[in-house]
């Protein structure tokens, strides 16, 4: 019995581990290119949540539609479509304000992030309310003793790890990668080297904004709902775990959503009242992990010379 | 013959006031040419011109035949300009070898890419058995090397040198000017920005000395060693 539960909180914080490291490398790649915080990055997972359930109910308006193929559709329209809307972000709001204060990026994303929150509720059909999302994914289960392993769960977390090991790949091995980490490191000298610099701002957008969605389709499998909301509470937290892993780092950023979501896991089972604290609980672990650690958890291991 | 940049009355602004006043030279093709003058006589400026990070905003710049002007930065590399920063601004998360291969980042071919790098290694043994280390625990010297070898993998027509003596040892400083005329006489034309007059001179073809953002004095770097405005530019 009591290994069940504990096995239930082990898969449960794994899934949101997950999708939190999934929403946080966006921001610490972000931060990486151009310095800055971009605040409307969790309700681009919003946005893209909602552009899968519409692709959904799209495809059978028309008729079409089987399991496979809508679960295909769905997570190509909402990461194309976000990583599209995360690219005009980074282009037409973001890029013009370099040269201005940073308070001024944080300003704008922010109220960016009010506008494409609002635009959902305002505008998707029946949008202040919570929308059933469609169980796509085959529920049986195998049992391990008394704890049932749902296939949902794994499918999910292996095409959550399967993203993160593809971006490493891709940071680590190809040109482009070496072209982001140049960016992040110094700009005009990676200008110098002939990296075209808006470009790969832009595909670090896309990038990032394209793994938000992934974390928002996600989180609608997982639960079968989403609501205008959700890229608020995943924002903040999705920054929270990218601030303590140390801002820039991309280990640093899925050790943090691992970690936060470790810390609610506990917070829910060791706490009286089991779950209405766990949050609580979380942040003010944050908040010491940050007046402990100032710069994060994964240090700076080189101090720059001139 | 038309000169390989050609530079003509280019003017730069910096927070709304010109840093170079109508400035113009020409690097020809195959020689060392240097660009003389003290700290804030507009140098790096002029750099940062040629390379599109601060675009003149009169005046023309012609590299190889095409108006570079107003290009964007990686449209001025691919017409085959390198540059070696001042301060060597490597990448201090790099490791020599990731180093090296951003400097030949707009040349996608792996068989090119590896050629040069062991060409590199050749010339700067050390820097083989360092491939793996991380470019910002490496000392001076070694950051030099990574930082030359870097301006060297696009195998560039002009390579700008900027101040490359800045912060190294004497020894190293001779070093430094001797690979120079090394990588001249592979036929890599270069434009070099120094303070160290005598050195530069020395194995320069022509030079220009610039004082407060205009050229004050130009010509062979036999004619320049002899001129009192050199001297003035720098104590005047």
């Amino acid at each position: 019995m009591i290994v069940e539960l504990l096995a239930q909180y082990v898969m449960n914080g794994l899934m949101l581990g997950m999708m939190y490291a999934l929403v946080a490398v966006g921001f610490t790649l972000f931060f990486g290119v151009l310095d800055v915080i971009q605040f409307s990055h969790g309700d681009v997972l919003t946005v893209g949540a909602f552009t899968a359930l519409a692709a959904f109910v799209g495809l059978h308006t028309l008729g079409l539609g089987s399991r496979w193929l809508d679960l295909v559709v769905i997570v190509l329209a909402a990461t194309l479509a976000m990583a599209l809307l995360g690219m005009v972000i980074a282009r037409y709001f973001i890029m013009p304000l370099r040269a201005a204060p940073a308070l001024n990026t944080l300003l704008i994303t922010l109220m960016l992030g009010t506008v494409l929150r609002e635009a959902v509720r305002l505008f998707y059909p029946e949008g202040a309310n919570p929308k059933p999302f469609p169980a796509l994914l085959p529920r049986d289960a195998v049992a391990l003793g008394a704890f049932n392993l749902r296939l949902d769960n794994v499918l999910m977390l292996a095409a959550g790890a399967g993203v993160i090991v593809g971006l490493q790949f891709v940071l680590s091995r190809t040109r482009l990668g070496l072209a982001i980490r140049a960016v992040a490191q110094d700009e005009e000298t990676a200008r110098t080297m002939g990296i075209n610099f808006t470009a790969i701002v832009l595909i670090t957008f896309a990038i990032g904004s394209a793994m938000a969605a992934f974390a928002g389709v996600m989180n609608g499998l997982y639960y079968n709902e989403i609501n205008f909301g959700i890229g608020l509470y995943l924002g903040v937290v999705g920054f929270s775990a990218a601030i303590i892993g140390g801002l820039g780092s991309v280990y640093g950023a899925i050790l943090g959503g691992f970690l936060f979501a470790g810390l609610q896991t506990v917070g829910a089972v060791l706490l009286p009242f089991a779950s209405a604290y766990k949050d609580v609980f979380a942040f003010a672990v944050v908040i010491a992990i940050m007046a402990w650690r100032p710069t994060g958890l994964i240090r700076e291991k080189i101090s720059e010379r001139v | 013959m038309a000169a390989l940049l050609e530079i003509d009355g280019i003017y730069t602004t910096y927070d709304k006031a010109d840093v170079l006043h109508g400035i113009s030279l020409a690097v020809e093709a195959g020689t060392i040419t240097c660009l003389l003058g003290s700290n804030g006589a507009g140098k790096t400026t002029l750099v940062r011109s040629i390379l599109g990070l601060t675009p003149a905003r009169a005046g023309r710049i012609i590299f190889n035949g095409i108006d570079i002007t107003r290009l964007a930065t990686h449209k001025i590399i691919a017409a085959g300009i390198a540059c070696i920063p001042e301060g060597r601004k490597v990448f201090p998360k790099f490791t020599a070898e990731e180093n090296l291969r951003v400097g030949a980042y707009q040349d996608a071919s792996e068989t090119i890419i590896r050629g040069r790098i062991a060409e590199i290694f050749r010339i700067f043994p050390r820097l083989a058995e360092r491939r793996g280390q991380l470019a910002g625990t490496m000392s001076g010297g070694e950051q030099a090397m990574v930082s030359i070898g870097r301006g060297l993998m696009c195998a560039p027509k002009l390579l700008l040198i900027d101040e490359p003596s800045l912060g190294l040892s004497p020894r190293l400083v001779q070093e430094n000017f001797n690979i120079i005329r090394q990588i001249n006489d592979r036929g890599i034309s270069i434009l070099l920005v120094e303070q160290n007059v005598r050195q530069t001179l020395a194995i320069s073809t022509r030079g220009y000395v610039l004082a407060k953002g205009r050229v004050v004095a130009a010509g062979t770097a036999a004619e320049l060693r002899g001129q009192q405005q050199v001297r003035e530019a720098y104590f005047g």
